[in-house]
């Protein structure tokens, strides 16, 4: 018994490591791949998540065109052509047409084709069985018509193999680009991070992302530390209320806070009454101005992070050693000296992890953006998360591109990760960890 | 500069600390507040600081009135009892730190603080971290900042509590030379009798929030007023043996001990009184005679010391120089130095 214990004590620790490694693998490691996965395809709505077929169509002849396939390909493709064989005599019978009539094309025209349909319609009509009518005629004929315009295959084979068929000396690797260009289902590739690069939108959501982070986070931390320095030196009873009071744009449920935000900022809201009262420029100031939209998207997301920052920066304020503090007043410092020589520099820590955690969840934070302005007015307010959002998953045409979305999400990982190592870094993260040498 | 405290009173959460005290520290003296923990010295201290305020008396510095003024205006250095030095900063910064946060300028603060760094021998760890320092460098740079600006009192909190016992001797001489070299004003908390008596001019006993005896170390020691004065000085500790008045004598019948009471005669017959013996009152010379055995021998090179249990069962320590040594359980006759002892009624104050 003793000597299995060990091997014992192994196989529980695994056992209680393990639900914390299958929700590591399930919800980090593997969302981190699957976007990895889906950025290098052009995956939306259209293509769907499955397989698909191959198809031209006339906007796909449009976007060829555009791609520099040649002109006499295109028309050839836009063309039917009418061929006798016994597909289109059975499809004629099925359709209705008279016996004798398709007995008679049978003999008089069986193999020969005709490229146009008006060629064709004069040939049918030196037939001795011919309809009176136009219409039959036109029935009859359409029965012999061929096309690949907006023919379903389902493989490329049989696609190149119709367009062999219908092209005549194509050029030098047409019928593979056409085909290629043709499948409707998803495929491979990296011009997602390529479009994105040259967008002209790109750029400003890049700048909108920057500014929203960086004045977020000035505010998140710079507010945060003024609340919990002023309830540091409260005495502990107010203290406590302050600290309850500004924990409750944290401990509201986000979809109600931002409701209270509309309330607050809307048409006949709380801001707009007074404004009107006071005479002030009285709006709809979540969506009615730049400016005011970005205040409102500032403040809504600061005043989560402050209080945030605020618990983190009071915990922290509690932990110096109240001596150095009698020191420091001892020595003259007032207390503006004593944040600005003593306080300051033991918070160091604490400011790195509220700075670089604040802004890798302001990176990938868009819901209080989504709940509130919406990214508008226009798309002034619009960052990154946000728009990665809407193009892999609310998209306002209903065509979601889950491939770009996905490359978009991937840069914003790539993003964090270089930036937390940036952070790291920076504050020197090791020589903050090791063991303290001075004892207190 | 003289500090006094009069009428000193001071309650934490309802509970009062210091009742009515009254102190007066001489320019240029040292001061020992000396007493077991929770006395009120630190606070006495704290409050000469002003990191506590003074729920009702009056602090002169020299003749400023200083009680209601925060501690930033008072002038005084404190070396706190685990220094609390700033970690962040390097010593010269942590010495020139009460300097900079007043402003002077750059060439005066190098100055100031390289002088009081040669003063305290630590000009050579300028640019090392508190981190890099050990606990006596950490002690040295806690006194070099708290000097640095001619504080009117230096105010030193159980300096000594954290260092190791060769470290303690060593800074013991070295607080005192500084002390007296700057001829600053100051006050020590200790708990530790030899720390007090080695440092001090005079050493203020504190019990229970009251100034039990204030005196210079040799007279503290061969006068106490009361039997806790008595008890708290001097190494090994005085022992004390119980009885009562009898015929102008300190008796314990039982072991028909008799210690003529001299000048405190007329004391009524069968008052209980107790008898203070320092350890080197007693030994094989002396003129009162007692009968017991060695319950405990302890060598310590020099001396040995031994307690010397009596019949009824009370214990006499003694301090002996090596050479004759005793045995553990060996019967002696010994005697106890009758004009030395010290005669307490029954509540520990001196007759």
């Amino acid at each position: 018994m003793r000597t299995s214990s060990p091997y014992r004590a192994n196989l529980l620790g695994l056992a209680f490591m393990t639900p914390a490694m299958v929700l590591l693998l399930g919800f980090f490691f593997l969302p981190v791949v699957l976007t990895s996965v889906f950025a290098f395809t052009n995956m939306s709505t259209a293509t769907g998540i499955s397989g698909g077929s191959y198809v031209v169509t006339g906007n796909l002849l449009r976007s060829l065109t555009d791609e520099g396939l040649d002109a006499k390909t295109i028309k050839a493709l836009r063309q039917s052509s009418y061929i006798i064989d016994q597909a289109g005599l059975e499809k004629a019978r099925t359709a209705g047409v008279d016996a004798k009539f398709i007995t008679e094309i049978g003999e008089r025209l069986k193999d020969r084709s005709f490229t146009s349909s008006s060629a064709f319609e004069r040939e049918l009509k030196t037939l001795p069985s011919r309809p009176t009518r136009v219409r039959d005629l036109k029935i009859a004929a359409s029965a012999f018509e061929q096309s690949v315009l907006n023919v379903r295959y389902a493989s490329r084979g049989e696609m190149e193999a119709a367009l062999s068929h219908m092209l005549e000396n194509p050029p030098q690797g047409a019928v593979e680009q056409i085909a290629t260009a043709s499948y409707t289902g998803w495929t491979w590739t990296t011009e997602n991070f390529k479009n994105l690069v040259i967008a002209p939108d790109t750029w400003r959501i890049v700048g909108n992302t920057v500014f929203y982070v960086v004045l977020t986070l000035a505010f998140n931390v710079l507010v945060g530390l003024f609340l919990a320095i002023t309830t540091f030196y409260l005495p502990s009873a107010g203290s406590g209320f302050f600290s309850i009071l500004w924990l409750l744009p944290r401990i509201t449920p986000v979809v109600l806070y931002a409701v209270m935000w509309k309330w607050f900022t809307w048409e006949d809201g709380f801001v707009f009454n007074i404004a009107q009262d006071l005479g002030l420029p009285a709006f709809n100031y979540m969506k009615g101005s730049v400016a005011s939209a970005w205040t409102v998207v500032i403040l809504v997301n600061g005043f989560v992070g402050a209080s945030f920052g605020m618990i983190l920066f009071s915990g922290a304020l509690k932990a110096i050693p109240v001596q150095q503090l009698w020191a420091s007043e001892v020595d003259g410092a007032s207390r503006w000296q004593q944040i600005r020589y003593i306080i300051l520099p033991h918070m160091r820590w604490p400011i790195l992890f509220v700075t670089s955690y604040q802004t890798l969840s302001l990176l990938s934070s868009y819901e209080q953006i989504w709940l509130t302005t919406n990214g508008g007015p226009g798309s002034t307010t619009t960052v990154w998360a946000l728009e990665a959002f809407k193009t892999a998953l609310n998209n306002y045409t209903g065509n979601l591109q889950y491939g770009l979305g996905a490359a978009m999400a991937l840069i914003l990982v790539a993003v964090g990760l270089v930036l937390s190592i940036v952070y790291l870094r920076l504050f020197r993260f090791d020589e903050m960890m090791s063991k303290p040498k001075i004892e207190f | 500069m003289q500090i006094s405290i009069n009428n000193f009173t001071k309650t934490f959460d309802g509970t009062p600390v210091i009742d009515d005290m009254n102190l007066t520290i001489r320019d240029g003296e040292m001061l020992a507040l000396l007493g077991p923990s929770g006395c009120g010295k630190s606070t006495t201290l704290f409050t000469i600081s002003g990191i506590h305020r003074m729920d009702r008396g009056q602090l002169m510095f020299g003749d400023r009135d200083v009680s209601g003024l925060p501690s930033q205006k008072r002038n005084v250095g404190v070396v706190f009892q685990n220094y609390a030095l700033y970690p962040h900063m390097n010593v010269f910064e942590n010495i020139a730190f009460p300097l900079t946060v007043r402003k002077d300028n750059k060439a005066d603060i190098d100055r100031e603080v390289r002088a009081i760094a040669a003063l305290t021998h630590i000009s050579e760890l300028l640019e090392r971290r508190p981190g890099q320092l050990s606990g006596g460098q950490q002690q040295r740079v806690a006194l070099a900042r708290a000097l640095v600006r001619k504080p009117d009192v230096l105010l030193l909190d159980e300096p000594l509590a954290n260092l190791d016992a060769k470290l303690r001797l060593e800074m013991r001489s070295e607080i005192r030379r500084i002390q007296l070299e700057t001829g600053i004003t100051a006050v020590l908390v200790t708990h530790d009798q030899v720390e007090a008596m080695s440092m001090c001019d005079r050493i203020a006993i504190m019990k229970k929030g009251e100034i039990v005896q204030i005196d210079t170390p040799a007279d503290m020691y061969s006068n106490p007023r009361t039997s806790f004065v008595a008890g708290f000085l001097g190494n090994p500790p005085i022992s004390f043996l119980s009885g009562i008045a009898m015929e102008n004598s300190f008796s314990v019948a039982p072991i028909k001990l008799r210690v003529p009471l001299g000048v405190h005669e007329g004391i009524a017959d069968g008052t209980q009184l107790k008898l203070g013996v320092r350890p080197e009152h007693f030994g094989p010379e002396g003129d009162i005679a007692v009968e017991g055995k060695i319950a405990f021998a302890e060598t310590q090179g020099r001396e040995n010391l031994y307690d010397v249990a009596l019949a009824d069962g009370s214990v006499l320590r003694s301090i002996q120089p090596a050479g004759r040594n005793w045995a553990l359980g060996e019967p002696v006759r010994w005697f106890i130095d009758s004009k030395s002892a010290f005669v307490f009624s029954n509540d520990g104050q001196r007759l």
